[in-house]
């Protein structure tokens, strides 16, 4: 089937931000999570900060972590790592107009059916590893 | 190949359509309630165990007898309270004097040894700026840590690779290994710590 389900944003990557992102990061991204007023620094508004930040680049924030912000490398694969990162993209071009290239990039990057595990070499998730 | 060009346009422009009609549903992600933190005044004498830090070296818990310990229970991949807690340790360690910093050590040992090795705790230990000389980051085997936890009432429950639920506490031991303090929630007040840990120190 060429059009199947499942493209663009999907549940594994809504499921990886709530677990991991969304206590801080609020739902859209903004900063406003139920945690966020607990913390010492509030966690910035990504969707600006995104918006000039190329994949690689947040990919290893994503990774590494930040201030508070915990590492996530050890615990996630690289490609939830990935699921991450679309859904951060996806955040920050929700509600304002997009540049021809980031549309492109869009369609391209988080089209979840391609394998991109297997055209990257990304290693699939073991079992207990998937969420 | 006029096929195949018309095939991926296709499918990008079904997954352009998909993307951004999923916009939508942004804000539909479930919320946590933040509790307050609780301090309660106990007396359970904690039992010798050995775990190992962030530098991979063996730590024996009765070492640090003669000083007060603040033991944080907590995992380095934990995307909710566990760096509030961390960071009031932070605060606690920079606001101890020198005389009191080599009266008292911090600990936080882990809820998640699949994923906290102590090169990954090291790592954490640095992100916070520890200052390792009165703050250990531990680790170990699960069956070690489970006995640890159960000696500091602490429940620990896996949901996913590196997702733990755990009880929030942040203990506070005397210089005789007696649990004297116990704060239970995301964030222990900082001055509430430093009062009970300098009350601790000057206790005979």
């Amino acid at each position: 089937m060429i059009f199947s389900a499942g493209c663009g944003r999907n549940e594994r990557m809504d499921a990886v931000y709530a677990q991991r992102c969304l206590n801080c990061h609020g739902a859209g991204g903004r900063g406003d999570g139920p945690m966020a007023a607990s913390l010492p620094v509030a966690p910035p508004d990504f969707r600006d900060t995104v918006e000039r930040k190329g994949n690689p680049q947040i990919r290893r924030l994503i990774a590494d972590g930040k201030g508070l912000m915990p590492a996530f490398e050890p615990a996630l694969s690289p490609s939830e790592i990935n699921d991450m990162l679309q859904m951060v993209r996806f955040l920050s071009r929700e509600g304002r107009q997009i540049s021809w290239w980031e549309k492109f990039d869009t369609l391209v990057v988080a089209h979840c059916s391609i394998p991109w595990e297997a055209v990257l070499g990304y290693d699939e998730p073991a079992a207990e590893k998937k969420l | 190949m006029k096929t195949l060009r018309g095939w991926v346009y296709c499918r990008f422009g079904l997954a352009f359509f998909l993307n951004f009609a999923s916009l939508a549903s942004a804000a539909s992600a479930p919320h946590l309630a933040l509790k307050a933190v609780e301090r309660r005044e106990v007396m359970l004498p904690i039992d010798d165990f050995s775990l190992t830090d962030q530098s991979g070296k063996n730590f024996h818990f009765k070492n640090l007898q003669g000083k007060v310990v603040v033991v944080a229970f907590s995992y380095t991949t934990c995307p909710d309270i566990c760096p509030l807690i961390t960071a009031a340790l932070r605060q606690v360690q920079t606001n101890l004097s020198n005389e009191e910093r080599k009266n008292s050590h911090l600990l936080t040992v882990t809820t998640d040894p699949e994923i906290d090795s102590p090169k990954v705790l090291a790592g954490y230990a640095k992100r916070y700026g520890a200052e390792l000389g009165g703050w250990s980051f531990l680790t170990g085997d699960e069956s070690t840590l489970k006995s640890v936890w159960k000696n500091f009432g602490v429940g620990v429950k896996r949901k996913a690779r590196g997702l733990v639920d755990h009880t929030p506490l942040t203990a506070i031991v005397d210089r005789h290994g007696v649990l004297r303090f116990a704060y239970v929630g995301p964030s222990p007040d900082v001055k509430l710590v430093l009062r009970d840990v300098r009350f601790l120190i000057s206790d005979s």
